[in-house]
């Protein structure tokens, strides 16, 4: 309990003293403060922002696509996901295509996103839906093969429908994995409606950043840093938390 | 209860009947036969142990009693009736380890069975708390398998094998991942569970003293193909002891096992 406790400050402590040094770098002019705006100030800056009908609307237009594109790819990923596991025959024969699918950088599809969607709306959704499908593809047939054969059998023998088998085993069997990979496809799917909106957009938070960095907007480019950076954490702190409150269903 | 409802059982609650049943594996390259014309009479409310080396068919018949499996020929009833798929009102089934759901407490993986046919919360809840008294776990119901010892597990298995009150219990190495001790505790455990239900027991094991030790039958089988060798009466007096490990007629038991498997193994 009293290591925990030490880890957890030493922790906030890592943090403090990064922000710390920020602080300092900027202040000794030991780095440019027009290059790195002091932590105060970016912090001000950002209280600022927040404030502003424009960032919010940004914040908005962000959020939508990133749910949009999240709410889109995870049902049908996990679908395509659980029919591939399912399917002893075309899962040897397209597992390996998901791997090569995989490995590819998605951004560089990005050029022919922009040229069959333009820059709008569809796009984002577009492009963040292709760089979450196959991570959420892949965790699903993960997922669906840490089911337990012996589970399954004893379903089977105590007389279960495929509908009771189907919810009450492989559902809550799977949902771990399930929670890690719904994480982690969070972070590829932020990746990717960000990097489309620094790309090629009207607005958006990842436009707002790239417009800030390309005007030498300092304070605002890093307060922008801030805020995505947070809204990303909180999402998969709050789906850790969930994962870690059904951890010991994998022993 | 429904599905005997309107059969005149044959046979009384408990009894299972294997008739010349055989199992072929037709493999790219060979024939397997798992099972050869095997036949076994088991009369209701007794103890009876398979045993044999790996591969003689122990498991695979044990299967086909839970209709788990379905055997290339020859027939299996238990209470007189075929069981072409799993029948939870006539069989429980209590698997080697592990087949506990994690996710469930252990009055909740008791209930399991009842939950499947929609058993009401209250009267499910009630069944549950009972088996777990039966096999010694009153108290424990509000616990996930992971704050239970193996042992402890193994009595929730049994427990939901009971649940259902089911004539007959069809036991798959139900103790062979348990330490010596602890297996051999579940031994005298399990022998005290079955004096009280009166269930037909069957039960599948590697180990002679166990099998020696628990059974009034031992079924002893032998691989390639599998098939029955010996079906040994055990007479020695119940309850059980530790004593009686050491002694005479239990070696004389042990022994006549032993020469069957290593001249199959």
């Amino acid at each position: 309990m009293q290591s925990g406790l030490a880890v957890k400050a030493t922790r906030v402590g890592i943090v403090v003293a990064l922000f710390a040094i920020w602080e300092m770098l900027s202040r000794t002019g030991i780095v440019n403060p027009r290059l790195l705006p002091s932590a105060s100030d970016t912090l001000v800056t950002l209280g600022d922002l927040l404030q502003r009908a424009s960032v919010q609307k940004d914040l908005a237009v962000t959020a939508t696509e990133v749910v949009t594109a999240f709410a889109l790819a995870v049902p049908v990923g996990a679908l395509i996901g659980f029919l591939i596991a399912e399917n002893k025959y075309f899962s040897d024969v397209v597992k390996p295509l998901l791997f090569f699918a995989f490995s590819i950088p998605k951004s560089i599809f990005l050029p022919m996103f922009i040229l069959m969607f333009g820059v709008g709306f569809a796009q984002k959704v577009g492009f963040g839906f292709f760089s979450t499908i196959f991570i959420v593809i892949m965790s699903t047939t993960t997922a669906v093969e840490s089911v337990k054969v012996e589970h399954l059998t004893v379903a089977r023998s105590y007389g279960a429908t495929p509908m009771q088998t189907a919810f009450r085993v492989y559902l809550p069997s799977m949902l771990p994995v399930l929670l890690e990979a719904l994480r982690i496809s969070m972070i590829f799917n932020l990746t990717g409606v960000i990097l489309a909106e620094m790309y090629a957009s009207r607005d958006g938070i990842g436009h707002q950043i790239a417009t800030w960095g390309e005007n030498f907007q300092m304070k605002q480019l890093l307060a922008g840093v801030l805020m995505v950076a947070a809204i990303a954490i909180a999402f998969n702190e709050l789906v850790r938390w969930v994962e870690t409150r059904c951890s010991h269903w994998r022993t | 209860m429904q599905p005997l409802a309107n059969i005149t059982p044959l046979k009384p609650a408990g009894a299972i009947e294997v008739r010349n049943v055989g199992q072929i594996f037709e493999m790219k390259t060979q024939t397997v036969v798992a099972l050869e014309d095997v036949s076994l009479d088991i009369k209701p409310g007794r103890f009876v142990v398979l045993v044999g080396p790996s591969g003689c068919g122990k498991s695979t018949l044990l299967m086909m009693m839970a209709g788990l499996r379905e055997q290339t020929s020859g027939t299996i009833t238990i209470s007189g009736v075929p069981i072409p798929k799993p029948d939870p009102n006539r069989v429980g089934v209590v698997f080697q380890e592990a087949s506990l759901f994690p996710w469930l407490t252990a009055e909740e993986n008791v209930e399991f069975p009842l939950a499947l046919r929609g058993v009401p919360k209250s009267d499910r809840r009630a069944k549950a708390q009972d088996a777990l008294k039966l096999v010694g776990l009153d108290g424990f119901g509000k616990r996930h398998p992971h704050e239970l010892s193996g042992g402890m597990k193994q009595r929730v298995s049994i427990a939901r094998g009971l649940v259902q009150d089911p004539p007959v219990l069809l036991m798959d190495e139900p103790f062979a991942a348990l330490d010596e001790q602890t297996r051999m505790t579940m031994g005298d455990e399990l022998l005290r569970i079955w004096a009280a239900t009166g269930k037909t027991v069957v039960f599948v094991t590697h180990s002679l003293t166990e099998a020696v030790y628990l059974a009034d039958e031992v079924i002893v089988m032998s691989p390639r193909p599998g098939r029955i060798v010996d079906h040994l009466q055990v007479t020695l007096p119940r309850p059980r002891t530790y004593e009686m490990l050491s002694g005479d007629a239990f070696g004389v038991l042990r022994d006549r096992i032993w020469r069957h498997i290593r001249k199959s193994a």
